[in-house]
């Protein structure tokens, strides 16, 4: 029975108050009792502080199958909160410090719609940062846009930029990582000939479709193109398909636990075929962790990377010390979503949600940890997009991620394997 | 488990309960907790639909989300291909799950026990991997969002929680009607027999192939409109969580752990799971995944060992020990 | 073309040995004790993770560790069965099989709270090796899994036919009423046969380590093939199992192959489907009920 499971607790909205264990579970139960029926009754704020600081959401999938990627993107959204209290808040609110609302949606797209209008409708928000699965951001945005508060995000589906106006991506869209795989193929091989695998739902097969078209006018050849059910017993049969297909480029869009089967069945075949593992799963560090020196040498995209510059180190650095791993590329894009808030509060000079809208739209940085992008520069246009946009080819050298690709980004060569 | 007959004590604490309940969302602001009241409202009325076939006639599906999926596609096909209303659309998929109900009982009756539950949960699995496969009628994997109307009650989109709040509530009397007929005709009687004997109830002349079919077209009907209504309160749509096996559990656990067979059981299995769930959630933060879920299993490994007849069961009891105890007060 | 079947045929054949093992275990329970242990994945997934502790704190192979899960699990099978799965033998099968549901959901949500959802893998010196026969490959680790994942159904059939012990078990199966009378113990029995199918699942999990991933949920991925294949193979018949096992894998390889990637799982089905329309009994023969 392939079951998908929601487990556990979400954080309740803002309450930052730990019973005592000395308490008894009586006066427990009471108290909890008495603050939901409270709650319930509009009669108390569930959050206990004052309306000064201006509260940002924060959706991510702590339990459940994406955990391990949740779990690092709220630290990172800790992080980057905590870099803008202390660089003085928000000077046009009176040095307004910023207020991280965390839910977790528990990898399932029931609990995301849940959740975000929980999250929304419990507390003012002036803005969300979430989900890492396009799924289940695809949900959250839809819950936004109804109630207007802006969405900003990091997923990669190009449906978030279509007919939503309180969406905004700073990062490139699955179809841009398509076309920049479809390139590096070319560093790799004068005459690839690419064969595509892809986990069938939203993230599978936006990138994939962008793959489809964009090969001819790249240049590339794909001879295989197969979506897949997430979550196999065995990667054989998928592997044996791809070698009889005659392939010498392997494209596979998965999330991590397919990977790893891949990678290592790959190997297992004697398979001579230069791996791109675009996104998702591909560029964490639990990537590596257990698929080890096996990965070295294997190409991805990404729509972040903690080289980009100088800041972007600097908060790999701070990352590294808190969780004792690389800033992957999820949670170091929020780190930047978070201050492209922060300078939209700044412009607004309002927490009002609309108004953060408003001032979003307007953006225009080229500096600073809100700039931290591939290409430096983030401007938002019409439909939510940044204009510069686009993504940073790969590589796994010596257990960490340097980007290799296109060359105005590169930061280390690309090993030839 | 026949219910009293309608005494005038019952007509009066019914008629109190129906105001509290139409009362409610008027009463209570805070959105999550109508959020809350409508997730019981929707999950006793999937649990009350699985109650009459899995209750009653003990048939266990554990493929029920095969309905729910089936209801919640076709409206939101007729809807975003046709613009059909999803009112209209509910019932299209009420239909489309009947007739769905017949091959697939037809497969899954020829098999007794496990093995029919079994069948049953093969069914929910292969319907979602057709979903997943065939994007050209149904978007795929990727599944859809529904259209953004505003305030279109005509298009069951409300702006109010309330408003889905009362919808639901709704659904949920209408199951419960229907299982209060039930349980009080024939019809109820000769369920239960099957329920509990087949083979003997057979023998006595009931015609169970044809009442279990005809008890899964009900139950499927009412699942499906369930879809319909989950779909459009939570605006999207897609194979893994129309046809997902969570459904197909919590539909059997509720009234499992409330008391399965009885018209209250399926009710009083989601408030106790809901707020259990609610309540965890509260109290032990985000840190630790797999609490709420093991919990739950606690719940129903203690249900099953000591008390199999769910929570209905021991409210029956306690009023049987008080009636019983009552003469010697006197 | 050839070789890319008869490689599709091996890989099938492969993984359906690990299939073998689980849904054994399933058919055994249910020959014997009459209930569907739904919770069988996840008892493969607490063999993988004893494996995997086992490994990465003092080293030891997955394949070693074989002596430690089997024999673990075959503990916690007798105590399931003593203390939990006796108490709702009866003639009503909800509570059974809520019972072993209720397990499966425990079980799963415990490892995610004590292990979380991170993956564990272990790396031998054969994990990423293969055999090179003709043109073909096979996986050294996914080779051993096989031969030792038929040696132990091997093991359990001369079990069943040749030792006393067995044969009760067997009696048990066939007819519980009269094997009472002829002195043997049911509950004794039973114990017996939770044990052996629980040490099997372990098995399975040890044998797994070297190639696939532990994390809660993998129980999950694979308990699915084996309740299809002890369907087909007919509830209660081992060797109906094993050998459906070994079909579905295949199957399964070949769907991938010629029919699509994401189709493996719908033909598997499909097998089911039209198996308990025609034969609902399954293909091993034996009564239905």
């Amino acid at each position: 029975m392939k079951r998908t499971r929601k487990d556990s607790a979400g954080d309740k909205a803002g309450q930052n108050h730990v019973p005592s264990r000395r308490q008894s579970r009586r006066e427990l139960l009471i108290k909890t009792g008495g603050l939901l029926a409270a709650g319930a009754f509009g009669a108390v704020p569930l959050r206990g502080w004052a309306a000064d600081p201006v509260n940002i959401g924060a959706l991510y999938p702590t339990t459940g199958s994406m955990a391990q990627i949740g779990v690092g993107c709220v630290a990172a959204a800790k992080l980057a909160v905590e870099m803008v209290n202390d660089a003085g808040g928000i000077k046009s609110l009176g040095g307004a410090k910023l207020n991280l609302i965390i839910s977790d949606v528990q990898s399932d797209t029931t609990v995301t719609r849940t959740e975000t209008d929980r999250l929304i409708t419990g507390n003012k928000l002036s803005a969300i940062h979430g989900c890492y699965a396009s799924a289940l951001t695809l949900i959250a945005s839809e819950v936004a846009e109804r109630a207007k508060v802006p969405l900003i995000t990091g997923s990669s589906s190009d449906q978030l930029n279509k007919g939503r106006t309180y969406t905004f991506t700073p990062f490139a869209r699955a179809s841009q990582f398509a076309r920049a795989q479809l390139q590096m193929s070319k560093l790799v091989s004068d005459t690839p000939k690419v064969a595509v695998i892809f986990e069938n739902t939203a993230f599978g097969t936006s990138t994939s479709n962008g793959l489809k078209e964009l090969a001819p006018a790249e240049g590339v050849e794909i001879v295989m193109f197969e979506p897949y059910s997430a979550g196999f017993t065995d990667a054989s049969p998928l592997v044996n398909k791809v070698k009889s297909s005659g392939a010498n480029a392997l494209f596979s869009v998965s999330y991590l636990n397919d990977l790893i089967l891949i990678v290592r069945t790959v190997k297992q075949f004697g398979l001579n075929v230069s791996i791109n593992g675009g996104s998702g799963g591909f560029v964490i560090p639990d990537f590596y962790k257990n698929v080890g020196k096996l990965a070295e040498g294997l190409q991805g995209v990404a729509h972040w990377n903690h080289d980009v510059s100088d800041d972007a180190q600097k908060v790999n650095t701070e990352f590294k010390k808190r969780t004792g791993e690389f800033l992957f590329e999820y949670a170091g894009g929020l780190v930047a979503q978070t201050f492209l808030l922060a300078d939209a509060l700044e412009r607004a000079g309002s927490a009002d949600p609309q108004k953060v809208r408003e001032a979003l739209s307007t953006l225009d940085v080229s500096s600073g940890y809100a700039a931290m992008a591939p290409g430096g520069k983030v401007k938002f246009g019409p439909d939510g997009k940044n204009i510069y946009g686009h993504p940073v080819g790969v590589q796994w050298q010596d257990g960490d991620l340097a980007s290799v690709f296109p060359k105005e980004d590169a930061r280390k060569p690309l090993l030839k394997i | 488990m026949m219910t009293h007959g309608l005494s005038t004590r019952s007509v009066v604490l019914l008629a109190i309960g129906i105001a509290v309940l139409v009362a409610l969302p008027l009463l209570v602001k805070s959105s999550f907790a109508i959020d809350i009241f409508i997730r019981i409202l929707l999950f006793s009325f999937i649990g009350a639909a699985w109650n009459l076939m899995g209750g009653y006639a003990k048939q266990l599906s554990l493929g029920h989300a095969a309905y729910f999926g089936l209801g919640a596609y076709t409206s939101t096909i007729l809807q975003i291909d046709f613009n059909i209303s999803p009112w209209i659309g509910m019932i299209a998929g009420g239909v489309v799950a009947m007739l769905a109900s017949l091959p697939i009982g037809w497969l899954c009756f020829r098999l007794r026990g496990p093995y029919f539950t079994i069948a049953t949960i093969a069914t929910a699995q292969a319907l979602m991997l057709i979903f997943l496969k065939f994007r050209d009628f149904a978007w795929g994997a990727e599944g859809t969002t529904i259209p953004n109307l505003g305030s279109a009650p005509l298009m069951m989109q409300f702006e109010t929680k309330a408003a889905y709040y009362y919808v639901a509530l709704g659904l949920l009397a209408v199951a419960l009607i229907i299982t209060w007929l039930i349980e009080r005709s024939w019809i109820g009687y000769y369920l239960v027999a099957i329920g509990e004997d087949e083979d003997a109830a057979e023998a006595i002349g009931v015609n169970a192939p044809r009442m279990k079919r005809d008890i899964y077209m009900i139950s499927a009907f009412l699942t499906a409109l369930a879809g319909t209504f989950y779909t459009q309160y939570i605006y999207f749509i897609d194979p893994a969580t129309a046809f997902s096996f969570n459904i197909s559990i919590e539909a059997a656990l509720v009234s499992i752990v409330g008391g399965i067979g009885t018209l209250w059981g399926p009710v009083i299995g989601t408030i106790l799971l809901e707020t259990t769930s609610t309540l965890l959630q509260s109290w032990l933060g985000s840190s630790i995944g797999g609490v709420q879920l093991t919990v739950y299993a606690l719940i129903l490994m203690a249900v099953i060992l000591w008390r199999p007849t769910g929570l209905m069961g021991m409210i029956d009891e306690a009023r049987h020990r008080f009636a019983a105890s009552k003469p010697a007060q006197a | 073309m050839w070789e890319t079947v008869a490689q599709a045929v091996i890989n099938g054949l492969l993984i359906g040995g690990i299939y073998a093992l689980v849904s054994i275990g399933v058919t055994l329970i249910f020959g014997v004790v009459k209930i569907v242990n739904f919770a069988q994945g996840e008892f493969v997934m607490i063999g993988m993770y004893i494996s995997f502790f086992l490994a990465n704190q003092f080293g030891i192979d997955p394949l070693l560790s074989l002596f430690v899960s089997m024999p673990v699990l075959f503990v916690i099978g007798v105590l399931i069965q003593h203390f939990l799965i006796r108490r709702v033998l009866g003639p009503n099968d909800m509570p059974q099989i809520f019972l072993t549901f209720a397990l499966s959901l425990l079980l799963l949500n415990l490892a995610l709270m004590l292990f979380t959802a991170n993956y564990r893998t272990v790396h031998t010196s054969y994990s990423d090796e293969a055999l090179h026969v003709g043109g073909l490959y096979i996986p050294v680790a996914k080779l051993i899994a096989f031969v030792v994942a038929m040696a132990l159904s091997g093991a359990l059939w001369v079990f069943l036919h040749t030792t006393d012990l067995g044969k009760a078990m067997r009696a048990a199966a066939q007819n519980r009423d009269v094997a009472m009378l002829m002195g043997i113990n049911p509950n004794r029995v039973f114990c017996v046969a939770l044990g052996i199918a629980l040490a099997l699942a372990g098995a399975a999990g040890s044998l797994l380590m070297p190639f696939y991933s532990a994390y809660p949920f993998v129980g999950q991925v694979f308990v699915l093939m084996a309740f299809v294949a002890v369907v087909l193979g007919t509830l209660g018949n081992v060797i109906g199992a094993l050998i459906a096992s070994l079909m579905m894998g295949i199957a399964e390889s070949l769907g991938v192959q010629y029919v699509g990637a994401d189709s493996g799982l719908i033909v598997v089905f499909a097998m089911l489907l039209l198996t308990l329309a025609f034969k609902p009994t399954g293909l091993g023969g034996g009564r239905a009920r």
